[in-house]
């Protein structure tokens, strides 16, 4: 089920082309990777799907309702975590979900209060104002208060922004759980592709205006390469070759091999590799090519 | 639109608790304590007349008032914008017509705080005269419309001005055009362009009313004309309110 469309959009800023002729769908249960170049249009394009902003032309359904007119109905059902977003310094913690809660008509008891706190690593006994937050807490108060409503369709723009690496395993942990189990429909604008990686099932390269890229996120489908390296128990039990479709031994070192995956699911290619019979003892990912998929599609023009 | 009243409450909130809202009553106070002083030895020393007094700290206290509105009302939508909360506001199922009606309540709001921090100053200097009742009466109507007009116009123009610098200047400007009518000289505001000037300034109208009713003792009668001005005004302002809050570019 479709929960956000976008066919041929288009919206200009003083007759500057910000986006052009943009086309993309989000699928109910999908954690939706929105990349590109700081200044393609991604923020621009969430104002508009949340109908804060006005497009020129082309079709947006968001949860079936255009966000241009139905913006206030829409903006109950999901919800966002905006790149910039400011904190009232004088509130505390609480004060601000209950606040914020109350604007979606939500009456937070202080247990749920505490509850919405922990699942994002804040101390709920905390009391100091927001002001006194790093800048790591305001952005878990900021994941905190996206999701007070239990959204259906969720918009982040760089949730793991300012978030040591433990942090960031816990936001990653916090929305796969949501998304797993409520099937919580994710959009991430992010420049951390570890973040995609380790979320996303499907992807959009927007540069230039345009989408250069949108399906899923592994090469198969890209037509680009991963690079594995294997281990095995002993030198002497790798095949000189594989004849596996799609995998290409490109260089053998020791009790390591690295390999090219193209054209296949990496777990697909590892599950017939161990069909096989070829003794592979650990696979590690050199490049998830999604680095290089991401250059090879912003490589041109301007950053 | 149960979301209002949580708007108006933050807002009210933040008049009071926020360092910068404290800091206005602050030096409010200050403020009416060196005019009200100046103005209880001129009254005893018989320099100035005590309805004069009442009137002169009447305008005094709405000067002061309007001020606080036309840098609250800039700071209204811009302000929020430079401080990236308004995005955050606006990205919740709030529009954008509603933060403004909230943003006007808490401007009357801190209205009536200021009125009622004025009252022992105003009673200091008026408690031995007559029309001090209804010096108290007529301020706080002609306040609280005032404050719609002002705070119902600067707020407009904090939505569309992108730059709270932008906002303040020109709603300063305003200000200052609005209030330069009445330090004219006696003859020359009962001159053809005189009284033009004071016909269509709201700030002129509400002194006007002011000094019929305080110094001149007039009835309600005499007020029926520059009340219904004011509240033309005031029906303007917000008109041109929720017009430039149909949609806040961020």
């Amino acid at each position: 089920m479709k929960v956000l469309k976008i066919i041929s959009l288009k919206k200009s800023f003083d007759g500057k082309k910000v986006l052009e002729d943009i086309s993309m769908t989000v699928y109910r249960g999908d954690i939706y990777g929105f990349l590109g170049p700081n200044g393609s249009g991604k923020t621009t394009t969430l104002r508009i799907l949340l109908g804060i902003l006005c497009h020129d032309e082309g079709k947006v359904a968001v949860l079936n309702m255009d966000p241009s007119l139905d913006g206030e109905r829409l903006r109950r059902r999901i919800n966002v975590l905006p790149e910039s977003h400011g904190f009232y310094g004088w509130m505390r913690a609480k004060d601000y979900l209950r606040f914020f809660g109350q604007l979606y008509g939500l009456q937070l008891a202080a247990a749920d209060c505490r509850m919405h706190l922990d699942q994002v690593g804040l101390d709920p006994a905390d009391r100091r104002p927001i002001r006194t937050f790093s800048r790591g807490m305001k952005q878990r108060l900021g994941i905190a208060r996206s999701l007070l409503n239990n959204p259906e369709l969720l918009f982040l723009d760089e949730p793991t922004n300012g978030l040591d690496p433990k942090g960031r395993r816990e936001i990653h942990d916090l929305l796969l759980k949501l998304n797993r189990e409520k099937e919580m429909t994710v959009v991430i604008s992010t420049h951390i592709l570890d973040d995609v990686e380790r979320l996303c099932n499907r992807i959009a390269i927007l540069h230039n205006s345009k989408i250069q890229y949108e399906g899923p996120l592994f090469a198969p489908v890209t037509g680009k390469s991963i690079r594995y390296r294997f281990h095995f128990a002993d030198d002497k039990n790798i095949p000189s070759t594989w004849n596996v479709p799609g995998i290409s031994c490109q260089e053998i070192k020791g009790q390591w091999a690295t390999c090219e995956i193209k054209d296949i699911h990496p777990d697909k290619a590892l599950r017939l590799l161990v069909q096989k019979g070829i003794p592979i003892t650990e696979a590690i990912q050199v490049n998830s090519g999604l680095e290089s998929i991401y250059l090879s599609y912003t490589a041109s023009g301007k950053a | 639109m149960r979301y209002l009243i949580t708007l108006i409450k933050k807002e009210c909130v933040e008049e009071i608790i926020s360092s910068r809202g404290a800091a206005f009553y602050l030096v409010g106070c200050g403020v009416l304590s060196v005019f009200s002083l100046l103005l209880v030895s001129n009254t005893e020393l018989s320099l100035l007349d005590n309805a004069q007094a009442v009137y002169m700290m009447s305008a005094i206290i709405i000067a002061l008032a309007l001020l606080i509105t036309v840098i609250r009302g800039s700071d209204g939508f811009a302000g929020e914008r430079e401080r990236e909360t308004l995005e955050t506001l606006l990205i919740t199922p709030v529009s954008p017509a509603g933060v403004a009606i909230a943003k006007l309540m808490a401007l009357i709001f801190s209205w009536w705080v200021v009125f009622i921090l004025s009252i022992p100053y105003l009673w200091a200097v008026g408690s031995t005269g007559q029309n001090l009742l209804p010096a108290f009466q007529y301020l706080w109507v002609a306040g609280t419309l005032l404050v719609v007009i002002f705070g119902g116009f600067t707020l407009a123009l904090s939505a569309r001005m992108k730059t709270l610098k932008g906002a303040l200047s020109i709603g300063l400007t305003a200000f200052l055009l609005c209030g330069s009518p009445i330090l004219l000289g006696p003859s020359l505001r009962q001159s053809t362009v005189g009284r033009i000037i004071d016909l269509i300034n709201p700030f002129a109208e509400a002194l006007n009313m002011l000094d019929s009713v305080v110094v001149d003792s007039l009835g309600v009668l005499f007020q029926i004309v520059p009340l219904a001005i004011l509240v033309f005004y005031s029906i303007a302002a917000i008109w041109v309110l929720n017009k430039a809050t149909r949609r806040v570019e961020l």
